[in-house]
């Protein structure tokens, strides 16, 4: 177990590197004008980053009126019981909610979890995997569509949530299962 | 679907903000115009003539809890100034001082730019050279959310504009790479490589299309744990997928698909920013991490074929007619 940690760890460091000389240096070898290549993909990156600006605001403010106003208090409040039924802890709630809308704010109640209960709590274990289970997938549907310019979305939306919901209660039954 | 959701996050904000600050103002949260009594301790001594006096303000725990009927409970003592304006005397807390509810909130609506809690005082009666019993008098404070939300959305208005425009740099990185690797043949080698895995998850893309070399990319990237390379590589795929789309602004089953193992991605190593946050504890975590998304991705690839048969979705798929 430790061992293939230590292996995906080094693995990963060298993902990045490999990859940003191997591509050019492949290039070369099939003789592709590697530099006047790059520059002409690269140019791209700029416009991308112009479209999906619409999208990400469009988003970005109604999350942050929404959480600005209070109304996750009165949601919790009102999804306590619902949580009591289904064996989730009150505590992790709050996570459950953030985790989808912003990726920044998920991370600073992860933060403040570890400041309440203490790295080792069940609870921060919880919190944390289901931080690293799911996605802010209102910004990754935000940036991937808006990049395309795809305005009607179909089935995105409720298929990305379900999968999140899902991963937040399987991260509550599996946490308790390793560790509790 | 996103059309009744956003609307829904305006609105409902909107009418929660209302409702909180009406709720404020009917218990009268922040005792507007009531004097606080406080006592003053002039560690320099008074003098009336000085413009700038150095004062540590002290307020009882007992008096503060029934004055704004609250649980929470000030410092022993905060340092401040007092300060003689024409119009009288003003208290002025130092700046970030860590004051407890409600007055954290007055200070954030009243001194937004500052952040020292400010007061008017009313007559100090002394009790020695450097001591003085005085009452405080806060500026009044109404409809807190309601500034809040209206702030909340301009402020976000400026985070996305960063962040989208944080993103040109590894952008244009990847835009670049992937090209040449598109120009070198090896993008075809891994279509070729991967396709039988992919298919039955992307019927719709044909044969040795170059949108499954980004699509695996992509995955790699995300479970890897990559945040900033799989965003530009899911991009690129997006863009792959869009140009098989006969209808433009409208998602495809492949699109949505692609969108969904997004979200529910299999993390063999956790994202980064997790790493930073938990630091060593994250080995435990490593393996409840796996284990959920292993099943979460499986609920995603399920729920995303299930709604894509769905008569709604159906009838909006981009193909439709071809099918």
């Amino acid at each position: 177990m430790e061992t293939f940690r230590t292996v995906l760890d080094v693995l990963s460091v060298f993902v990045l590197p490999s990859i940003i000389v191997g591509f050019p240096l492949y290039g070369l070898l099939k003789k592709v004008p590697v530099y006047e290549e790059f520059v002409e993909g690269a140019k791209e990156g700029f416009n991308v980053a112009v479209m999906i600006i619409p999208y990400l605001v469009a988003i970005l403010f109604a999350i942050g009126m929404f959480r600005a106003s209070g109304a996750l208090d009165f949601l919790i409040d009102g999804l306590r019981p619902v949580l009591g039924w289904a064996g989730i802890p009150p505590e992790v709630l709050p996570m459950m909610i953030i985790r989808p809308l912003t990726g920044s704010g998920s991370a600073a109640i992860v933060l403040d979890m570890i400041q309440q209960f203490g790295e080792d709590s069940l609870l921060v274990k919880m919190a944390a995997t289901m931080f690293g289970s799911t996605e802010t997938t209102f910004y990754v549907i935000a940036v991937y569509f808006g990049a395309v310019n795809v305005k009607k979305t179909r089935h995105a939306v409720p298929a990305g949530l379900t999968a999140d919901v899902f991963a937040m209660i399987f991260a509550v039954y599996v946490v308790r299962w390793l560790f509790g | 679907m996103l059309n009744y959701i956003w609307a829904g996050l305006i609105i409902f904000s909107l009418v929660f903000a209302m409702v909180h600050d009406l709720r404020d103002l009917s218990r009268d949260t922040y005792r507007n115009g009531e004097p606080l009594p406080v006592t003053l301790r002039f560690p320099e001594g008074y003098d009336p003539s000085a413009r700038r006096v150095p004062v540590s303000v002290a307020i009882d725990p007992e008096t503060y809890g029934a004055f704004y009927g609250v649980e929470t409970r000030p410092a022993a003592s905060y340092d401040g100034v007092l300060l003689q304006t024409r119009d009288g005397r003003q208290l002025r807390f130092a700046r970030d001082a860590s004051v407890p509810e409600p007055l954290a909130t007055v200070r954030e609506v009243t001194s937004r730019r500052d952040h020292d809690l400010r007061g008017a005082v009313g007559a100090l009666s002394f009790r020695s050279d450097s001591l003085a019993a005085a009452a405080v008098t806060f500026p009044p404070v109404r409809f807190v959310k309601m500034n809040a939300i209206a702030a909340a959305a301009l402020d976000f208005a400026d985070t996305a504009v960063t962040l989208a425009l944080g993103l040109i740099g590894t952008l244009a990185l990847w835009m670049g790479l992937l090209r040449i690797a598109e120009k070198s043949g090896m993008l075809f080698s891994l279509v070729r490589v991967t396709q039988p895995l992919l298919r039955p998850l992307f019927p719709g893309i044909p044969k040795n299309h170059p949108a499954f070399a980004m699509i695996v990319l992509n995955l790699t990237a995300n479970m890897l744990g990559l945040g900033n390379a799989a965003t530009p590589l899911g991009i690129k795929a997006m863009e792959e997928l869009q140009t098989l789309n006969p209808k433009k602004d409208t998602a495809t089953n492949e699109m949505v698909m692609l969108l969904a193992m997004n979200t529910a991605s299999v993390q063999i190593v956790p994202p980064v920013l997790l790493v930073a946050i938990m630091g060593l504890q994250i080995n435990q975590l490593f393996f409840s991490i796996l284990i959920v998304t292993f099943f979460s991705l499986l609920v995603a690839i399920g729920t995303t074929k299930a709604l894509g048969r769905m008569k709604r979705f159906r009838e909006t798929d981009p193909n439709r007619d071809e099918a």
